[in-house]
């Protein structure tokens, strides 16, 4: 097999009549509805990969907006109560001088949240306009993006470490506040949304530009 | 070798059919829409369930903390605080809340707000959430909406009456705030039914007014007869009971308090803000309940020359002894200009009318117009010592007989003025020592010897010769005196009367018949005015008579012993008269007088003067029988008729003179009498009351 970025000597499999099945990799002819190895349904391509991705990241998008106003944590101890934010706590993190903690918050709560919708919605518009800049970075993007998702969800599993452990009745509770529920569905709408992106998309170019 | 290509299949198009949009939309869609849908909703239903923004100002934030501090009505948050920020120009701390919706209606004018901060008072530990907690903002008003409020001014302390709690609300007044505070108890017989709120000087400054709340259902005990009065603190009160001291509870005592009892019936019910006088102790409250405290009061002023010390605001005023007012001003005055300008003591009275015995109509003018009467009946006012250990001083107004004319008058400027008149003020020290001083001076050591003398002069009086013999002389007078009276010369003068009359009127038939009347007029007008002394003289004879017999009885009811007995009992110092040398004379006078009076009775009886009226009888008998013998020497027997006439009037007087002298013997003795009575009267005063001699009376 040649270098994949040859000009015009790449075939897809769609190309040659071919349709892998996306599970397991086994190749079936085009005409093929199920995989013979491991019965799951084939297609060559998903023709509706891009309205999945476009939901299911305003979707996140939209639930990241109160994970970010409302309060992620409530703790109420003898003396106080008090409700931190994302930001709020990464800012109270720096003040008590934990810089590396709250970078680590910072980047797991904000950026990369932040940075998922921007690459989805890249590689989304991308496609639509049928770019042919960068198709193997972008392909590293996507699967960077996929990867990493799954970290993001971080901020929620300490949350609910810390709501699980410190419940001593009035002395002093921590509980989730409504911000890590949103936190939690927009990490989980921006994963299935990066999972909707169907890559193969982004070799059709050559294809239909032709 | 020929190279020839691989062989490559054709290329197929593979374009999918371009289907419209809405075929082509995926149910994925859904997912975004409702995230967006239920974030909106959300967004909305927060927005609608935002509480009603209120701004509360207080003068201080101490403990308040946006976003923490909250907002509770009776217990309950109905609110939190939002922001807290400085009004304009720094005046006040702006607390920005918001409160429930549901609430939020019922904050109109009568909302109060406060921060509620641990306190520790003497009633007990409130507020002590708040010391793990932090302060909280306590909200109070009442269950009925008005028009709603949104900018309150915050209470530096929390309230005393929460709305909408039953009881009634007064207000008192007093002129020394110095024993009540804000939440002190109001008791009734004992039992705390209200408190009183915060202390605040009244508009004129003169007053301290305290609003007290008093709680249902104590609130019905208080009518318009109520009293209140101060509990705080004790008092010690020492007086005939000893020494007792009253002490009400201890908050009370520490914080002061206040009492109230209605114990007269008949009030009227009272509204909500009536006005009460707080006296200083139940004594005088209950004192006061007959008389109308808000009753307008007169006030005089009565100016003093001398040291008003001991006097002051609130001492008594009395009137015959009861009280009618108190003292309510002291201070000097200026009275008269230049030279006569003198500065006097002015003080004001307040005179109640109602304490005068006048209706509780009558006006002040009414209560002047008694006075200004009274005074011009000689009322004066003075200074008395009310307390003689204290030394405190009490006006006194008093009818003073025979005093100065004098009026009220306006001299002082806005007060009418009373005369005054010498006060009456006894120091204790110079009262004993006055007392002592004068129990010094007693003559006592004189006294002592002089009753000893006196007792010596009445026993050698006693003991005199002359004193004992003056029974004995007495006895012969009167033996004397009834031998005169039975001596037949007396006996016979009657008789020899008839006889001589009998002559003459013989003579004078004689004459008539002579024919010679008109020579015999005049011998025979002489003849009757004798005739008619003789008449005299035999009229007085029995009077000397009934008067020897008084003086027997005089002198044997006169008793000597009991004389000398009375006389050697009492031992009074009238040794003036005992001592005398003319007391001591008296016997001997005593003596003499008798001895004259029977010196005189002896020359009655030996030929005096009843010889003397034999031998004037005799005369005219001789002369009547001259007539008889010859009518021609009638001018020598008028001569002779004349001549007897003088000498009877001269035997007559005589007479009469010694009835005089008996007279005086009797006078000497009753004095005798009135002067031992007097004696034994003194010492019979003496042993009664000792003390006379102390006081001098």
């Amino acid at each position: 097999m040649g270098s994949a970025g040859t000009e015009g000597g790449l075939i897809t499999a769609r190309d040659a009549g071919l349709v892998a099945c996306q599970r397991c990799g086994q190749v079936h002819a085009q005409d093929a509805l199920y995989c013979k190895r491991c019965d799951g349904r084939l297609q060559s391509r998903d023709t509706e990969s891009l309205q999945r991705v476009w939901a299911w990241l305003f979707a996140g998008m939209i639930a990241y907006i109160p994970a970010n106003i409302y309060p992620m944590l409530l703790t109420s101890t003898l003396v106080e109560r008090s409700e931190s934010t994302i930001i709020g706590g990464v800012v109270e993190l720096v003040e008590y001088g934990s810089i590396g903690i709250a970078i680590i918050v910072f980047v797991a709560s904000v950026v990369i949240p932040i940075g998922k919708f921007l690459a989805i919605g890249y590689l989304a518009i991308s496609v639509q306009r049928g770019s042919q800049d960068n198709q193997h970075q972008r392909h590293k993007a996507y699967e960077v993006v996929e990867f990493i998702g799954r970290w993001s969800m971080i901020d929620v599993f300490v949350v609910a470490i810390l709501s699980a452990l410190v419940q001593l009745n009035t002395i002093a509770t921590i509980n989730p506040g409504i911000a890590a529920v949103s936190f939690a569905l927009s990490v989980i709408f921006t994963m299935l949304s990066a999972q909707s992106f169907d890559s193969r998309m982004i070799w059709d170019v050559n294809r239909t530009a032709e | 070798m020929t190279d020839t290509p691989a062989p490559r299949p054709a290329p197929l198009d593979v374009r999918p059919v371009k289907q419209p949009m809405w075929k082509r939309l995926s149910l994925v869609w859904l997912v975004p829409i409702a995230a967006l849908s239920i974030s909106l909703w959300a967004a909305w239903q927060n927005y609608q369930d935002r509480g009603t923004l209120i701004t509360i100002s207080f003068e201080n934030a101490s403990g308040i903390t946006a976003g923490e501090t909250v907002i509770k009505y009776r217990d309950v948050t109905v609110g939190e605080v939002e922001d807290v920020e400085f009004a304009d120009g720094l005046t006040d701390v702006l607390v920005h809340a918001r409160i429930d919706k549901t609430v939020a209606p019922y904050l109109d004018d009568d909302a109060v707000f406060w921060v509620v901060r641990p306190d520790v008072s003497v009633r007990g530990i409130t507020g002590l959430e708040t010391v793990l907690s932090g302060v909280y903002i306590e909200g109070n008003w009442d269950t009925d909406p008005d028009v709603a409020q949104y900018e309150f001014v915050g209470n530096e302390e929390a309230i005393l009456t929460r709305a909408g709690q039953r009881g009634t609300s007064v207000v008192l007044r007093t002129g020394d705030g110095g024993s009540i505070t804000a939440g002190a108890p109001v008791l009734h017989k004992g039992l705390q039914v209200g408190y009183l709120e915060q202390p605040e000087l009244s508009f004129d400054g003169n007053q301290v007014v305290v609003s007290a709340f008093i709680e249902s259902p104590y609130d019905r005990r208080i009518t318009s007869s109520t009293r209140f009065w101060d509990t705080s603190g004790f008092s010690v009160s020492f007086g005939a009971g000893g020494v007792s001291l009253d002490v009400s509870s201890i908050a009370s005592l520490i914080e002061g308090g206040i009492a109230f009892d209605t114990v007269v019936s008949g009030g009227q019910a009272i509204r909500d803000g009536q006005t009460f006088d707080i006296y200083p102790d139940e004594q005088s409250a209950r004192d006061s309940l007959f008389t109308d405290p808000n009753a307008a009061s007169l006030q005089v002023a009565v100016l003093f020359e001398q040291s008003v010390t001991g006097l002051t605001k609130g001492s008594e005023v009395r009137f015959q002894g009861i009280q009618i007012g108190e003292v309510d001003q002291l201070n000097a005055i200026v009275v008269g200009e230049g030279a006569s300008a003198q500065v006097r003591l002015q003080a004001v009275l307040d005179i109640q009318p109602s304490r005068l015995g006048m209706s509780p109509e009558s006006t002040p003018e009414d209560a002047l117009a008694l006075l200004s009467d009274f005074v011009a009946r000689g009322l004066r006012a003075r200074m008395v010592t009310g307390n003689i250990l204290s030394g405190t001083l009490v006006v006194e107004l008093v009818q003073i007989e025979d005093a100065l004319p004098a009026i009220v008058t306006q001299a002082s400027g806005q007060y009418p003025v009373i005369p005054t008149t010498d006060s009456q003020i006894s120091d204790v020290a110079a009262t004993a020592e006055g007392v002592l001083q004068r129990i010094n001076d007693l003559p006592v050591e004189e006294l002592m010897q002089g009753a000893i003398d006196m007792m010596d002069s009445i026993e050698r009086v006693a003991n005199d010769e002359s004193t004992r013999a003056a029974p004995a002389s007495l006895v012969a007078l009167l033996d004397e005196a009834r031998a005169l009276v039975a001596s037949d010369d007396v006996q016979a003068v009657p008789g020899d009367l008839r006889k001589v009359i009998n002559d003459i009127d013989a003579i004078v038939t004689s004459t008539a018949e002579a024919d010679i009347v008109a020579d015999l007029d005049a011998a025979i007008q002489t003849t009757a005015a004798a005739a008619a002394n003789i008449e005299l003289a035999t009229e007085n004879l029995p009077e000397l008579i009934t008067q020897i017999e008084a003086l027997t009885a005089k002198a044997n009811a006169l008793a000597i012993e009991d004389l000398v007995k009375t006389a050697t009992d009492t031992l009074a110092s009238i040794d003036r008269l005992v001592g005398s040398e003319d007391a001591a004379a008296l016997p001997a006078s005593l003596n003499g007088a008798l001895d004259e009076m029977r010196g005189f009775l002896e020359e009655v009886r030996e030929g005096g003067a009843i010889e003397n009226v034999n031998a004037a009888l005799a005369s005219a008998n001789e002369a009547a029988q001259a007539i008889e013998q010859s009518v021609s020497g009638l001018p020598a027997l008028s001569e002779r008729a004349n001549q007897l006439v003088a000498e009877t009037r001269a035997v007559v007087n005589s007479y009469s003179e010694r009835s005089r002298f008996s007279a005086e013997t009797l006078a000497t003795l009753r004095d005798i009498q009135t002067a031992a009575d007097a004696v034994s009267a003194l010492a019979r005063a003496i042993q009664r009351n000792p003390n006379s001699l102390l006081t001098g009376r």
